[in-house]
Formats: C-alpha cells, structure tokens, sequence
C-alpha cells in the first residue's frame, strides 16, 4: 500500500521549487541550496523559532514568518534577501552581542563561533544597541565540561539535543526575559546534576563558547555536531 | 596635500599601535602620504585642531578618557574606532562586572574613600568602562584584538586617498 | 616662587605617563614625580575566570610584551597542573620568548629612543620621532624597522599571530614546529645580526657624546635583580632569583620565585597607580632595586654565546663594579637582542626542536600555581589561586617595569635636579626628564598591577618631611 505524497509548489527568491506538505519553508531552501541564516536550528533536532534570524517574507502579508517552524503552503511566493530581511538579521545578531558579554578576541570558540561567523558575513564592524554588561556566572562544577553564561545566546540546542538524542533532559530554560537561563536538573550546579550522563552532545551542540570541555585550552576549537543527524538515522532504522 | 593623522591611546593594551607599526616598512612608505601630528611615537604633547584622520584605540574607561576622546571628536574630521577595545570595550569591559571600588581594593588594599590622598590627581575610573561610540560619534570602526597590520594597511591607503573600505571583509571581533 | 611644571603626556614610551617637577623659591626641583594614570584592573576581573583561559586573558594586560604574559601566565598554570611540560615545548616557549626580548628592545631603541641618540636630546621636536631617523639616517631607521620585524616574524610564524598569539597554553605549546618553518627562521637571521651588530658598532661611538647623560640618568648605586640559570647565564624563560649589590657583590642567590612574598615587599605611593615594590631585608627605601637589560647583565657572569660574550666583556669594563647609569640600558638592550638572535639560532639547531609532543596534558593538581619568567623590561611573575573547580580565585601579578618605580622616580628627580634651574626651561630639558624614563623602556599598561596586600606601610608627608599619618596592613 502505497502512501502519496503531498507535494506543494511554491517560489522562493523567484525560482521555482517543490517540496512536501509536511516540509518546513526552512528544509525546503537548505534541500534547493537556498541559504537562510539560523543560530537555534540545527540538523537533527526539533526547531522552535527562538532566535528569529530566519525570518522571510511572504507576498501578500507584511508579516514575517520564521522560516524553520512554517509549513510550506501551495503558491507561496517567499523572499529572503530583502533589505528589510537583512536590517531585522543585523538587529537581531546586534541584540545578541549585546545583550551578555561576548569577549570574542579571548574566548575559546574565537574563530569558530557561529554567532561571529554570522555578524562577519552580516557586514557588522560594531554593535549599534548599548551593551548591557550583564554580571553572568561561570559553573565549572562538571569533571569534564564549564558553561559560561556570558556567552551563551539561549539558542535551547542544548536542551533540545540532550532532551531528544540523549534522552536525559538535563538541560532547561528558567526565568523570563532577562532572567532567562539555561540550567540543569533543579537549577544546580551541574556537577552534582543526577540526570547527567556526561556524553557532551550539549557542548557539540553549542553554537558558541559557552559550552566547552575543560580539555580544550587555546582558541578556535571547533564544534563537531555532525554526529546528530547520524544518531537519529541509525535510530530509525533500528525501529 | 598631506592629510594630518593622529593615533591616539585610551585603555587598551598599545597591541593596535604595534599593530599599526606592523605595517614595518610600509609604515615609512605610507609616511609620504600623511602628516603624524600626534601619536604616543612623536613628541607633540597637545592634540592639534583640524585633524583630518584619527585613529583611536582602547576603551573609554576614566574620566580623563572621556575629556579626550570628546576632545578629540570636536578636532578630527574622521574618528577612527580602532581594535576592539574601542569597538567593543572588549577586555577592559571585564571590570564592568565588578564595582570600581572592588577593583581598586584588590589593587592597592585599599578603597579611595578611606584615603583620598592617594589618588588625588589620578584620573577616576568610570563606574563602567565603555566602547568609544556610546560616549562619540565614531566614524569606522575596526574591530580585531588587534586588527592585522594588512588591515591597517588597507584602511589607511584607501582613508588616505579618499576612498573607502568593506571592513567586514577584511577582519572581525576577535581577530 | 614655587613653580610645578607637569609634562602631560609623557611620549615615546609604552603606556599613559605624566612627570610633576615642584621647584622652590630659587628654581631649584624640589621633588619630581613619575605618575602612571591608567589601571584596568586585570587582577580583579579574572576573578571566576576558568583557570585556563589566563594566557589569553593576561596576554591583554599588553601589546608589546603579550608573549612574556603568556608565557609567564602558562607557567603558572603548568604549576597547576603540576606538569613538567615535553623538553620540546620549552624549548619552543623559549624561542617565543627570545624573539618578544629582540622585537620589543628594537621598538624601544629604534622606534622610541633612536630619535634622542641619533639626533640628540635638543633636536627639533618635531623631528624627534621614527620618521626624523628615517630621514636623517635611512640605513638606521630601516635596520630598526627590519629588526622588529624579524622579532615579529619569529612570533607570527611559532605563534600564528605576532600580536597575542594563542599558541602558548597550559601544558606547553599548540602545535609543534615544521622543518620548513625552522627553515624560514633560519634564514632570516644572517640579516638581523649584520643589523644589530652594525648599530652597535654605531653604538658605541654614539654614546660618547652623552657624557652629561650617562652622568646623570639614574646614576646611583642600588640592587639588581633579575633570574639566573645554573650555568651564571641570564635566565629568560627559568631560573632563580639573584639579588646583586652596586659593588657587584651577590647579596641573595637562588631564590625559588616562588617565594617573592619572603624577599619582594612593595609600598603605596600617593599619585599614581604604580606600586613600589622594594627588597625587603633592607627596608624602604633602601632595598631600592633595578630589574632588565642593565640588571641582567651586570648579574651574570657572561650571556652564553660568543658574539654577545665579546660585546658582554666590553660592556662590562665600562665600570668596575656594576654598570650604575640607566643611560646603559639602551647599550644593553643591544646586546641582549644580539643575544637572542644568537640563541635563537642554538635552539633551532637543536636535535629536539621538531619533536611533537608539545603538550602535557592533566587536570587540577595544585590550588596554587606561580610562574616567573624574564619579560623584556624585567623579571615578571603571575600567581594564581583557584578553587577546585578551577575557577580563578585570587590573581596577583609582580610586573616587570613595576620593580623599577622606586629607580624612574629618583632617576626624574636627579636629572631635573640636574638640568632645570630657576626660569631656564627649555624643551631639551624637558625632554631629557622624559628620556630618563625612556631609557627604562617601562611598560606602563603592565604596571599597573599592585604586588597586593602584603604589609602595605603607607606614609603621608608634608613639605617638611614630617609624618602626618601612617597606616599599616598585614
């Protein structure tokens, strides 16, 4: 018995593209080679639409729609170069810089950071919002890992990764707003987190340096959270 | 006619400037093409009026900070935020989390309410160190810990001859 | 009438600098004060930072010496670890080191003092800079430029970067050397000793003509300190502490610096944010001691390779006894960038030096680590404390231009003493008070980093020299 598929047609950026119902805006551009800018989307996990640097336009309504958590609907027109597109991708990557202390020149993702990575290839040469300089915390409780708050950008992979793939769900959001911080188990210091299994896909995870393993001193190490998207094929055909 | 350059020092650490002298001696090539009429290297002791490209590295951290680099925006035509010091507050900004008495305690044993005469005369540090364009307008800005001396190089042979430059094509925060 | 004349700022050094003279009724200086006016603080915001990441961080306390913070920070952490970092990696620590001493005694000499020796102390002002040499001797100005670059080069092409490097960390180094690099090395070295010896050469006919300096620029006898290895030589990347008196008498010998508490007490002086650190058996002021270039070389018996023991032997028949001038200091730096050229070339020959095992790897095995190591200016130390987790808990750094607070500041008093009377203030005159500092080559962004709390005695006098208050903490 076979299934159909539902498949729609859409444009983006004036070309022409199929994709099935079931797809996000976001799969359907990364699978046509379309490149939309995300920081808390990553492969193999689910998306949630936090850090809003995916935004498009849709013709037809001056809303914005992110990208990574909007179906795919027939005769959509998408746009996702526009000047506006790219002011909002600039403002949003500004607020992040500013909004906690990203001292990139001594960090340990310097050079491999994918919200640096992403303001370069945005044009920023310095950040327009005053930077808050916020008084953040370090945990470095764990025998093996440290979280700096400073840096991290509540982009929730790592709570997604360690909820989904792992299966522990170490990790979580407390607070609103400002508050907001990602913690593990009842808000305490992660050395002592029961739920840990110390596998270290969070730090894989982790867009910038706020999550890394104590073993890696220097700059410029790079993340390597290609094993999720694996994980998750060797699962399905084990089912 | 030459254009007048100044290179000026806030609280950084002086890596821009060795950045700057990095261009080694593109440096003594590019010297036909401006007047330096202030830098820590030459020994004019007064910031001249009508500067038409200032180069600024460190953050603005002291009282005495900002009175200069105000100063300087009133005489310069092209302020030039250089290093990320001066783009971001960058490694000064650090203090930012600790209160000024704190770090002035940790320095000298003790707080200068209790001993006034001990800094007297000594610039005072502002409650929160900041980037130069939150207390001026800044014209470019050019981040790197330090920007490479090809950077440097780059901006100044296009500022020079009035052209202009994709900065973020040629360096970052961190670089 | 009583006159101050401040000279604000002070230019052509390293960092942010004002001198107060106060003359009295006759025009004579009555006191001469050296302030440094920049502190960020460094000691306080590494609190809570990841051990780790101390090499990175303490590399911005400067930019002209990041690699003897880096260097001297990775120590401490190693201490840490309690490591003893792969032969291969120390050797190649050294080669770092040596290469920041030749690029950072060339931007002094060259860049910030040549334009006094070559044009002398009255020149035009505005000639008084690298473009003025560049002009009035090319050859001099571009051996300095090519000299500092070759300093550089040897940093960018170990480290990645010339300026804050990140190749240095706990346990060793990031990467080991390839023969082509090594290579690269080699061959730029033929070039920068033909230019250090030819500026020597220079040199040395050069300083006759500034007796009255010599005279009087922090001229005076007091200790010298600095780290020396078994073999007598100048300790730049280890060693043990010695202590040598103006006669040349060794007055403390292999101390572990580890210790600096026991022999290094330091003072709070009003005005400025430079602390004075003095050698505590004698009490302040009279344990007044001078650390770098000068220091070194008076306290060890030769430099180790032959170009520079022959310049060594030279230098050191200047005076019987230990060289006292502070004007010598650029001699010296002459001969310790020959030194390390040639040094330099010794190690890349080593049989070890392509070894790859740079790195000692492990976790937290000490809550206290205290590294010290031969910065360009002088001897430099970092002490940490951390928890167990491995955050930073306490920093304490003892900088290199620190030591020499005590000496800068009599050194100003001396010359203006000497060279400003009544209403004859000329810009010479001023600027010999600035190039008494110069010849120290301080490295004021650096400085500003107190010793700590360890009995601070600080004093309040008047005019008259009476006490007027006094505070002391353990």
């Amino acid at each position: 018995m076979t299934q159909t598929v539902d498949v729609k047609t859409l444009k983006i950026d004036g070309a022409d593209i199929s994709a099935r119902a079931d797809q996000t805006i976001l799969e359907a551009a990364l699978e046509h080679n379309i490149a939309i800018p995300t920081l808390c989307h990553l492969d193999g996990l689910s998306d949630v639409g936090a850090c809003r640097l995916c935004l498009v336009e849709v013709a037809g309504t001056s809303r914005l729609f992110p990208s990574c958590v909007t179906l795919v609907e027939e005769g959509m027109q998408i746009s996702t170069q526009s000047d506006r597109l790219q002011k909002y991708r600039r403002m949003t990557l500004e607020l992040l810089f500013a909004e906690r202390n990203h001292v990139c020149s001594v960090c340990v993702s310097n050079g491999a950071c994918e919200l640096q990575t992403l303001g370069q290839s945005h044009g920023l040469t310095h950040i327009e919002f005053p930077y808050r300089f916020p008084k953040q915390p370090v945990d470095a409780s764990h025998e093996r890992f440290t979280i700096d708050h400073n840096r991290c950008i509540l982009c929730t992979r790592c709570v997604r990764v360690c909820a989904e793939i792992e299966g522990a769900h170490t990790w979580d959001v407390m607070g609103r707003g400002e508050t907001s911080r990602v913690i593990t188990d009842l808000d305490q210091p992660w050395g002592t987190s029961e739920s840990c299994t110390s596998c270290g896909k969070c730090v894989q995870a982790c867009p910038t340096g706020a999550l890394f393993e104590k073993s890696q001193v220097g700059t410029g190490s790079k993340k390597k959270p290609g094993f999720i998207p694996f994980l998750n094929e060797m699962r399905e055909t084990q089912s | 006619m030459k254009k007048t350059l100044a290179t000026v020092w806030l609280d950084g650490c002086s890596g821009c400037h060795m950045s700057f002298l990095d261009m080694d001696e593109r440096l003594l090539e590019l010297a036909g093409q401006f007047d330096l009429v202030y830098s820590p290297i030459v020994d004019q002791k007064i910031f001249p009026q009508g500067v038409d490209i200032s180069l600024v590295e460190g953050s603005v951290s002291t009282n005495e900070d900002e009175h200069k680099i105000r100063m300087i925006r009133e005489r310069t035509t092209m302020l030039v935020s250089l290093g990320d010091c001066a783009v971001t507050g960058n490694v000064p900004a650090m203090r930012n989390s600790f209160s000024v008495s704190s770090v002035l305690e940790r320095a000298f044993g003790d707080a200068p309410v209790n001993r006034p005469e001990m800094f007297a005369g000594l610039p005072q540090l502002l409650p929160r160190v900041r980037p130069i364009h939150e207390v001026v307008k800044v014209d470019v800005f050019v981040p790197g810990c330090p920007p490479s001396a090809d950077t440097i190089y780059t901006l100044l042979r296009e500022l020079l001859s009035g052209g202009t430059v994709d900065i973020a094509r040629l360096t970052r925060f961190g670089a | 009438m009583t006159r101050t004349i401040i000279i604000d700022p002070v230019t052509r050094l390293e960092g942010h600098a004002r001198i107060t003279l106060q003359t009295n009724g006759e025009g004579e200086v009555d006191s001469a004060r050296f302030h440094v006016t920049q502190l960020r603080g460094f000691e306080k915001f590494c609190e809570g930072r990841p051990y780790y990441e101390m090499p990175m961080l303490m590399s911005r306390i400067c930019g002209i010496c990041p690699v003897s913070h880096l260097i001297t920070s990775a120590k401490a952490c190693d201490a840490i670890l309690a490591v003893r970092i792969p032969p291969t990696a120390a050797k190649l620590r050294r080669i770092l080191n040596l290469a920041q001493i030749i690029q950072s005694h060339a931007l002094s000499f060259f860049y910030l003092s040549s334009p006094d020796l070559l044009l002398g102390m009255d020149a035009d002002p505005a000639e008084r800079n690298l473009f003025g040499v560049a002009r009035a001797n090319p050859e001099l100005g571009r051996g300095g430029v090519r000299l500092r670059q070759f300093g550089q080069q040897v940093i960018e092409l170990l480290g990645g970067k010339r300026i804050h490097p990140g190749w240095v960390i706990p346990g060793g180094v990031n990467a080991p050397l390839s023969g082509q690099t090594r290579d690269r090395i080699l061959a730029m070295i033929p070039e920068a000793l033909s230019i250090t010896q030819k500026t020597l050469a220079w040199y040395k006919i050069r300083f006759e003509s500034f007796r009255e300096e010599i005279r009087t620029f922090a001229n005076f006898p007091s200790l010298f300190m600095g780290l020396v290895t078994g073999t007598e030589r100048p300790g730049y990347y280890d060693g043990k502490i010695r202590f040598m008196d103006a006669t040349g008498k060794i007055v403390a010998d292999n101390l572990d610096p580890a210790k600096y508490t026991e022999y290094i007490g330091e003072e709070v002086e009003p005005s400025t944010f430079l602390k004075s650190p003095y050698y505590k058996p004698l009490g302040y002021p009279k344990g007044i001691y001078r650390v770098g270039p000068l220091a070194r070389l008076n306290l060890s018996e030769r430099c180790g390779t032959p170009l520079a023991d022959q310049e060594w032997v030279e230098f050191r028949s200047l005076e019987r006894g230990a060289v006292l001038s502070s004007f010598h200091y650029h001699y010296a730096r002459l001969i310790e960038i020959l030194h390390s050229i040639e040094r330099i070339h010794a190690l890349l020959d080593d049989s070890e030096i392509l070894g790859t095992h740079v790195r000692a790897t492990a976790s937290i095995n000490s809550l206290e680590g205290i590294g010290a190591s031969e910065a360009p200016r002088g001897t430099l130390m970092h002490h940490y404390r951390v928890n167990e987790e491995g955050l930073i808990t306490w920093a304490n750094l003892i900088i290199a231009t620190g030591h020499n607070n005590l000496a800068m500041n009599r050194g100003i008093l001396q010359v203006a003493r000497h060279y400003v009377h009544g209403d004859k203030l000329t810009d010479g005159i001023l600027n010999r008070v600035e190039a008494v500092i110069r010849a120290f080559d301080p490295c004021l962004s650096c400085s500003t980093h107190a010793v700590g709390q360890m009995g601070i005695d600080l004093r309040l006098v008047n005019p008259a020299g009476d006490l007027l208050d006094r505070a002391t903490r353990q």
